[in-house]
C-alpha cells in the first residue's frame, strides 16, 4: 500500500468474539498507533491470544470491526487477505518453525506471499530472496545455522529464527502471542531485547501479548490489561506512579485471594504520603 | 472378554455397599459388538471345520510331497541374462505401479484429511474412493487390463496403481491428520496460499511417512506382483505360471525360490531406507510407523543433529553473501546421493517397463466396445447356487485363516514384545521368526503348498494362516511394547511374578489393539482370499479366473460384484468392532 499510512494502525470498535457459549472477547475497542510498542497483558484465557489473531484474519470478529493498516479486516479474502496478512509479522509462543526443514528454508517460507505458487526446497527461492534471508538469520545472530533443521536448535534459537521469518515479510505491525513462554529467563531476555531493537530499527508497530507484570512493565510502551475478554486497563508505562503499577496487578489478578491481597497493598499506597 | 460384568468380592455383611456401588454402564452398541464378536468367532470354528484340516490328511499328503519332489528332480533356473531381465521387469513394473499409486493417493488423501479438506461431502467422497481401490484386487483388475491393453507390463502397473491407491492414499491422510497444525498456520499467518500452505507446511512433516508408506506397499505389492503373473502380466510370475501349466515343476519352484529370495532382499532393504528415513525425522510415530518399523530410534535423530552443525565461527557463514554457498557435511552429502540415487530407481523402473504409450491412446477408442461386453453381470452356466457356494468357500477359507493365526500370533507376537520377553535372546528369536515368515509370499506359500500337496483349500487356509501370523504377530509385539509401563512396574512391585503381570497389566492394556488387528488381518486375508482361486486354492477366484480367460466378461462382472459387496460388508463391520472396541 502507499507509504503514507494513516497513524493509526489497528483499529478495534466493539469486538466481540463467542466460540459457542463462551465469550473471548467482549466488546473490545482499542486503537493503536504507528511505531508504538503494546503489550496485551492478561492471564490465559482472558483473550490476548483472540484479539490478536483478530488482527491477522485468522479469527472473525462476532460483532464489531477490526481495521488493520487502513483495511477492514474480516471484509477481506484471497489474494487481499494474503496480502495484508503478508504485512503482519505474527510470532507464536511454540516458534511454530518446520521442524524438517533448515533454518534457511524456514526464514524463507516468510516471503510466500510475494511469489506465485508453491515452494518446495531451497533452489526453489530465487538467489535475491535467499541472500535476504540470511541476511536476517545474520542479523538474529544465527548465520551459521543457516543450514541446520530447524529442530536441532534451542528454543530460544528458534524464535529467533522465527523473528528472522517474521523480518522476511517486510512488516510493518508486528504481533507476538507469548513469545517466550516457553523459553528460559535467560533466552527470554535475549528474545524480548531482540524484538524491541528491531521494531526500533524498522519503525514496526508492536503488539505482544504477556502474563508476566514486570516483564510487560519494563518492556512495553503501553499497557492494555486483559481480563475476561475485556479492557480493563490501558496505561502508558512511563512514569508510572506506584498505585498504578499496583493497579495493574490489581485488574488483570484472577484469584479473589489475589486481588484481596493486592487491594490491601494499595491501601498501604493510599495511606503513604504522596511521593 | 471385556464384556462381562465384574463380580463384586464383598462379603455378605458388606452387600449394602454393593447394592450402593454404580452399576457398569452397558451400551446396546457395545452388546451388539459383543455378540457380533461371538458369533464371528463360531462361524470362524465351524469353517475351520469345513476346511477340514486334519493332521493325518496332512501327513497323507506330505507322502505326495515326497513323492512329488522325487518326479521334480532339481530345482532349475532361466538363463542367467533372462533371469536377470525378468528379475528387473518384475521390479521395475511392481515400483511403478506403486508410485503411480502413490501419486494419485496425494489429492485423494488431501480430500480425506479431515484437517485438509474442504468439506464434509469431499471427505466422505475420498474415503469411500479409498475403499472402493482397496475392494477392488488387483488380479481382478489386472484381467480387465489385460482384456484393454495389449498384453505386457502396463496392465500390471495399472492394477497396482489403482489397487493400492487404496491402503497408500488411507496411511497419506492419516499422516496429514497427525502433523503438528503450527507450522502451517504460520505459513497462512505470512500470507501464505493454501497450496503454499501445503507444499511448505504440510508436505515437509508428512514426506518421512510417506515415503515409508510407498516402500511398505511397494514391498506388499511386489509379494502379489506373483499372482498377476497368473493372468497375463508380465514378468516373473507369467514365467512361473508357463511352467507350472507346462508341468515343468522344477522350473516353476526355482521361479518362486527367486521370488522368496527377491522378497526377502527387498524387505531388509526397504526396512533399513525406512528406518534412516524415520530416523532422521525424529521419533514421532504413527500406527503406520507402527505397521512398517520399530528401528526408529533417538540416536538417528541424534546423529543427523551431530552432523549436521558445523563447527562455531565456520568459514563460509562471515557474511550473509558467504553464506548462500551451502557447505558440504557429512548429511548432505548422504542426502544427496540417497535423492540421486532414488531418482536412478525409479527412472530405471519406469524405463525397464517398456510401456507402449501409444496403449493409452488406442485404449479409449477400445473401451466403449470392450465396456458393453462386460455387462449385464450374468452366472452364466454354472447359476447363481455354484457361485454363492463359491464365495461362501472364500469366506470360510477367510475365517478360518484368521483363527488359526489368532493363538500362533498372540505367543509368538508376545514373545516378540520387549516388555514381556524374559530376555533378549528369546525377543530376538521371536522377531526374527516374524519378519522371516513376513517375507514369504503368501501366494507362492499356497502355490507351492498347491502344486506339492494337492489340496486345494486347506492349503490355501495353511497358506493364508501362517502369512496372517507374520503380520498379526508384528502388530501384537507392537502394540504390547507401547502399552504404558506404569501398571506393570506397579504389579511387579506387590511381587507378581512375570506371568501375573503380563496377565494382569500387559494383556488387558494391548488387548484392545488385538481385537483391531484381529479384523484388520480379516480384511486382508478376505481379499486374498479371493485371489486363492485363481491359483488353484479354491472359492470364487477359480471361476473368475475361467471367466475371463474364457471371454465371460458378463460373468467377470457379476463375480466382481460379488467380491465388492462381500470385502466392502467385512470392512464394515471391521470398521465398526474398531470403533466400538477401541
Amino acid at each position: 500500500m502507499n507509504t503514507t499510512a494513516p497513524e493509526t494502525v489497528v483499529r478495534l470498535d466493539g469486538v466481540t468474539k463467542r466460540f459457542g457459549a463462551t465469550t473471548a472477547l467482549d466488546d473490545v475497542t482499542l486503537t493503536v498507533d504507528r511505531g508504538e510498542i503494546v503489550v496485551l497483558l492478561g492471564l490465559s484465557g482472558s483473550g490476548k491470544s483472540t484479539l490478536l489473531r483478530h488482527l491477522d484474519g485468522l479469527e472473525l470478529p462476532t460483532s464489531g470491526s477490526v481495521e488493520v493498516l487502513g483495511e477492514a479486516v474480516p471484509a477481506l479474502s484471497g489474494r487481499r487477505l494474503r496480502g495484508l496478512r503478508s504485512r503482519v509479522g505474527f510470532i507464536f509462543q511454540q516458534f511454530e518453525l518446520v521442524p524438517s526443514l533448515t533454518v534457511l528454508e524456514n526464514v524463507l517460507t516468510g516471503s510466500l506471499a510475494s511469489v506465485r505458487g508453491p515452494r518446495l526446497g531451497l533452489w526453489s527461492y530465487a538467489k535475491a530472496r535467499r541472500l535476504a534471508a540470511l541476511g536476517h538469520l545474520d542479523r538474529v545472530g544465527l548465520l551459521d545455522r543457516a543450514y541446520q533443521r530447524a529442530d536441532t536448535l534451542s528454543g530460544g534459537q528458534q524464535q529467533r529464527v522465527a523473528i528472522a521469518r517474521a523480518l522476511m515479510q517486510n512488516p510493518s505491525v508486528l504481533l507476538a502471542d507469548e513469545p517466550v513462554a516457553s523459553l528460559d529467563p535467560e533466552s527470554s531476555d535475549q528474545v524480548m531485547a531482540l524484538i524491541r531493537e528491531i521494531a526500533a530499527d524498522e519503525g514496526l508497530t508492536v503488539i505482544c501479548s504477556l502474563h508476566q507484570v514486570d516483564l510487560a512493565i519494563s518492556w512495553a510502551d503501553r499497557i492494555v490489561g486483559l481480563r475476561h475478554g475485556g479492557v480493563v486497563l490501558d496505561l502508558p508505562t512511563q512514569d508510572l506512579t506506584k498505585t498504578q503499577v499496583m493497579e495493574i496487578y490489581g485488574r488483570v489478578a484472577t484469584t479473589t485471594a489475589e486481588l484481596r491481597a493486592v487491594q490491601d497493598e494499595l491501601l498501604v499506597a493510599d495511606a503513604e504520603p504522596a511521593r | 472378554m471385556t464384556t462381562t460384568v465384574d463380580r463384586p468380592r464383598v462379603a455378605p455383611a458388606l452387600a449394602s455397599l454393593a447394592e450402593r456401588a454404580p452399576k457398569r454402564p452397558v451400551s446396546p452398541e457395545r452388546i451388539a459388538a459383543g455378540l457380533t464378536l461371538v458369533a464371528l468367532v463360531a462361524v470362524s470354528i465351524a469353517a475351520l471345520g469345513e476346511v477340514d484340516i486334519s493332521i493325518p490328511d496332512m501327513i497323507a499328503s506330505w507322502g505326495n510331497a515326497e513323492r512329488f519332489f522325487v518326479r521334480v528332480g532339481a530345482l532349475s533356473f532361466p538363463e542367467p541374462a533372462e533371469l536377470a531381465w525378468l528379475v528387473a521387469l518384475t521390479l521395475g513394473l511392481v515400483l511403478t505401479g506403486t508410485l503411480l499409486a502413490a501419486v494419485l493417493s496425494v489429492p485423494i488423501a488431501y480430500l480425506a484429511a479431515s484437517n485438509t479438506t474442504p468439506g464434509n461431502g469431499w471427505r466422505a467422497a475420498a474415503r469411500f474412493a479409498g475403499v472402493l481401490a482397496r475392494s477392488l484386487p488387483d488380479v481382478v483388475l489386472a484381467m480387465v487390463f489385460v482384456l484393454m491393453f495389449s498384453l505386457g507390463a502396463l496392465p500390471g502397473i495399472l492394477a497396482i496403481g489403482i489397487h493400492s491407491i487404496g491402503m497408500i492414499s488411507k496411511m497419506f491422510a492419516d499422516a496429514i491428520e497427525q502433523i503438528d497444525e503450527g507450522p502451517r498456520l504460520a505459513i497462512r499467518a505470512a500470507g501464505g496460499s493454501r497450496t503454499q500452505e501445503f507444499f511448505s507446511g504440510i508436505l515437509p512433516q508428512v514426506l518421512p511417512s510417506w515415503v515409508a508408506t510407498v516402500l511398505h506397499r511397494n514391498d506388499i505389492n511386489l509379494r502379489g506382483s506373483v499372482v498377476l503373473g497368473y493372468v497375463g502380466v508380465a514378468g516373473l510370475g507369467l514365467e512361473m505360471s508357463y511352467a507350472f501349466k507346462s508341468l515343468n515343476y522344477g522350473l516353476g519352484l526355482g521361479i518362486a525360490l527367486v521370488i522368496f529370495v527377491l522378497c526377502v532382499v527387498m524387505e531388509i532393504v526397504s526396512s533399513v531406507v525406512r528406518a534412516w528415513m524415520l530416523g532422521r525425522a525424529g521419533d514421532r510415530r504413527t500406527w503406520a510407523d507402527r505397521l512398517i518399523g520399530r528401528r526408529v530410534t533417538r540416536k538417528g535423530l541424534v546423529d543427523a543433529a551431530a552432523s549436521g552443525i558445523p563447527s562455531a565461527g565456520a568459514s563460509w557463514a562471515q557474511s550473509p553473501r558467504s553464506a548462500l554457498r551451502r557447505p558440504w557435511t557429512a548429511e548432505r552429502a548422504r542426502n544427496v546421493v540417497a535423492g540421486w540415487v532414488a531418482v536412478a530407481v525409479v527412472v530405471a523402473g519406469v524405463w525397464v517397463c517398456q510401456i507402449n504409450w501409444g496403449d493409452f491412446l488406442t485404449f479409449w477408442a477400445k473401451l466403449p466396445a470392450v465396456a458393453v461386453q462386460f455387462w449385464p453381470p450374468t452366472f452364466g452356466v454354472y447359476g447363481p447356487e455354484v457361485m454363492f457356494e463359491a464365495l461362501r468357500e472364500t469366506v470360510a477359507i477367510a475365517l478360518a485363516a484368521t483363527l488359526l493365526a489368532l493363538v500362533p500370533s498372540l505367543l509368538l507376537g508376545s514373545f516378540a514384545a520387549r516388555n514381556v520377553a524374559s530376555g533378549a535372546g528369546v525377543r530376538g528369536t521371536a522377531r526374527f521368526a516374524l519378519v522371516g515368515i513376513r517375507g514369504i509370499p503368501e501366494i507362492i506359500l499356497a502355490i507351492v503348498l498347491i502344486v506339492i500337496t494337492g489340496l486345494g483349500m486347506q492349503a490355501g487356509t495353511i497358506a493364508l494362516a501362517v502369512g496372517g501370523v507374520g503380520l498379526l504377530g508384528k502388530l501384537i509385539a507392537d502394540s504390547f511394547e507401547e502399552v504404558d509401563r506404569g501398571p506393570e512396574r506397579a504389579l511387579f512391585a506387590t511381587g507378581a511374578t512375570r506371568l501375573q503381570v503380563y496377565a494382569g497389566a500387559t494383556l488387558p492394556q494391548g488387548g484392545r489393539a488385538l481385537i483391531g488387528h484381529s479384523f484388520y488381518l480379516l480384511d486382508t486375508n478376505i481379499r486374498a482370499a479371493t485371489i486363492l482361486g485363481v491359483v488353484g486354492g479354491g472359492g470364487v477366484g477359480y471361476y473368475l479366473l475361467n471367466a475371463s480367460q474364457g471371454a465371460n466378461y458378463g460373468m467377470v462382472t457379476a463375480i466382481v460384484l460379488m467380491i465388492l459387496v462381500t470385502v466392502l460388508i467385512v470392512e464394515g463391520i471391521a470398521m465398526w468392532m474398531r470403533k466400538v472396541f477401541r
